[in-house]
């Protein structure tokens, strides 16, 4: 039986990791929607803005068919592993990334961009500018992501498996302990999860402000 | 029009033109933003377009709106500096001396978001002027600001532009800006440059109505010139002797070149529309064969609204232009 340090460590490994993640892809792409200026940029821009809307759980049974035995990746033995719940973040975190980045360096004086090119910024330093001139609408993406993959629980469930002692993390638990009747532990673990989170987003948010703070000052 | 615009290395040329006429376009051409669809933009032969980061490099834009980063000024103007990977104290010390030109040396640990309009204007230049460009590019850079902060301004950019050999370009629709700085001028509408002249001659002999206007003539009028060489306005002589062949042409003149006459004293005649008050003057609007603007000085008393008068022009303050197939003089 896990005990909830346990569970809670094994929460926010897979959702700190699947962050992560989530902004290697997230970040990038929506950066480079955001400094695109050919046709077919709105078009590319609903599919990022439609992935932020799919439900948690419909990703989950996707990626559970891809990565059931009898599936296309079956050999990979990703399926009911904390790995397969990883992948399965990811791919709810990062159209929420990239959709709040895209909005963020949008919302950046448009000039901006040529004005640093026509300074002589190449690529690289170009983008690399950006993202500290935004990076007080990053890190709220960073915040979001992490927030909107602790807190599902479809995903987890169907790619996972809730397996005590392997898969099980607080949100997954939470519903376990809800469906045999035990409401006051499922609230002990509410309460913690909330705990957890709020941890983070506080560290992430005294950052964000205290960057704004100079910004404005 | 001219379709060809070839600058030597340290001219300074202002582009004149209206909102829409293509002014940041241009710009954008030469510092190699985008691509021309037709011809050729090249520095030293040199196509920009596409071109490596050295030569593009070696150009300086500044943006109508100012740009700044939020950081420091310093760390601001440092920064394109540190891209070319110029050393720190190099960097810090070309960054001060650039700001200093422009005044604002003391502004240099200030957060740049919290500049106002015309400090925030100097600092967008003096970042463009540390990287010690071939080419600068400035686009309206005193956009926004009061009258007063203009004329400081432009004698800030004139003495930090002052022993350097940077070949400049500068965009305006302030005819007064353009001519202030510029060896040369180049009047563009449409995307089009109508006239490319220096500034006194631009002024002097603008090559049409449209030039005119863009250079400051406050009356652009259409005029009729008969067979004695007389300038006519609604039939009317207005006191102008022109060798322009007879026919129609346009009559570009200043508002101080509008003389108000006793009624009867010459043959154009008008009525007094509206008097204000202007900088150390009355302006006066005319309706008559044409509408007329005209100042007067504020010693004289001016007239009253529904006032009919006389009106002649002087002629070395008008300028008679043709229209372009009737540009032969009198025999």
């Amino acid at each position: 039986m896990d005990t909830v340090p346990e569970v809670l460590g094994r929460s926010a490994f897979v959702s700190l990791t699947a962050t992560v993640i989530a902004l290697a892809f997230g970040v990038p792409v929506g950066t480079w929607l955001a400094l695109r200026r050919r046709k077919g940029r709105g078009a590319l821009a609903t599919v990022v803005n439609t992935g932020m809307a799919i439900p948690t759980v419909v990703v989950g049974l996707v990626v559970a068919s891809l990565l059931w035995r009898s599936g296309p990746l079956g050999d990979l033995g990703l399926i009911y592993t904390l790995r397969g719940m990883i992948i399965a973040q990811v791919l709810i975190a990062a159209p929420l990334i990239a959709g709040i980045t895209m909005a963020g360096l949008q919302a950046l004086p448009p000039e901006l961009p040529d004005q640093l090119r026509a300074l002589g910024a190449n690529r690289s330093q170009l983008v690399w500018r950006l993202w500290i001139e935004g990076r007080v609408p990053l890190l709220a993406a960073a915040m979001a992501g992490f927030g909107h993959a602790i807190s599902e629980v479809g995903s987890a469930t169907i790619v996972g498996g809730n397996i005590h002692g392997q898969t099980q993390v607080m949100t997954t638990s939470i519903v376990e302990q809800v469906g045999k009747g035990d409401f006051d532990e499922a609230l002990v673990y509410a309460a913690i999860l909330l705990a957890l989170a709020f941890t983070i987003n506080a560290v992430l948010t005294s950052v964000q402000q205290r960057a704004a703070a100079w910004a404005q000052s | 029009m001219i379709d060809e615009l070839d600058l030597r290395a340290g001219e300074r040329l202002a582009v004149l033109g209206y909102n829409g006429a293509g002014k940041t376009t241009l710009l954008r051409l030469l510092a190699g933003l985008d691509a021309p669809t037709s011809g050729r933009v090249a520095i030293d032969g040199e196509p920009i377009a596409g071109a490596d980061l050295k030569l593009r490099r070696s150009v300086a834009y500044a943006t109508q709106r100012p740009a700044l980063l939020a950081t420091s000024v310093m760390r601001n103007v440092e920064l394109p500096l540190r891209w070319r990977g110029i050393d720190g104290r190099a960097r810090r010390s070309a960054a001060l001396e650039a700001l200093e030109r422009l005044n604002v040396g003391s502004l240099a640990e200030r957060n740049a978001l919290s500049l106002s309009g015309g400090e925030a204007q100097r600092v967008s230049l003096a970042r463009a002027l540390a990287i010690q460009p071939r080419l600068l590019l400035l686009d309206e850079p005193a956009a926004g600001l009061d009258a007063d902060a203009r004329r400081a301004f432009f004698d800030d950019l004139e003495h930090a532009l002052r022993d350097r050999a940077t070949t400049t370009v500068h965009v305006s629709h302030r005819a007064e800006e353009a001519l202030r700085l510029a060896d040369s001028i180049a009047a563009l509408t449409d995307g089009a440059i109508r006239q490319l002249s220096d500034p006194a001659s631009i002024v002097r002999q603008p090559a049409d109505a449209t030039v005119a206007r863009l250079v400051g003539y406050e009356n652009v009028l259409p005029v009729e010139i008969d067979a004695g060489g007389r300038v006519l306005i609604g039939g009317a002589p207005s006191g102008v002797i022109t060798t322009t062949a007879p026919g129609s042409a346009v009559l570009a003149a200043w508002a101080a070149a509008i003389h108000l006459v006793a009624p009867g004293s010459a043959p154009l005649r008008a009525t007094v529309e509206r008097v204000s008050q202007g900088p150390g003057r009355w302006e006066i609007a005319l309706a008559g064969n044409e509408k007329l603007r005209a100042h007067l000085p504020f010693e004289r008393p001016p007239p009253r609204t529904g006032d009919h008068v006389a009106v002649r022009v002087d002629p070395p303050r008008a300028v008679v232009i043709p229209i372009p197939h009737r540009q032969e003089p009198r025999p």
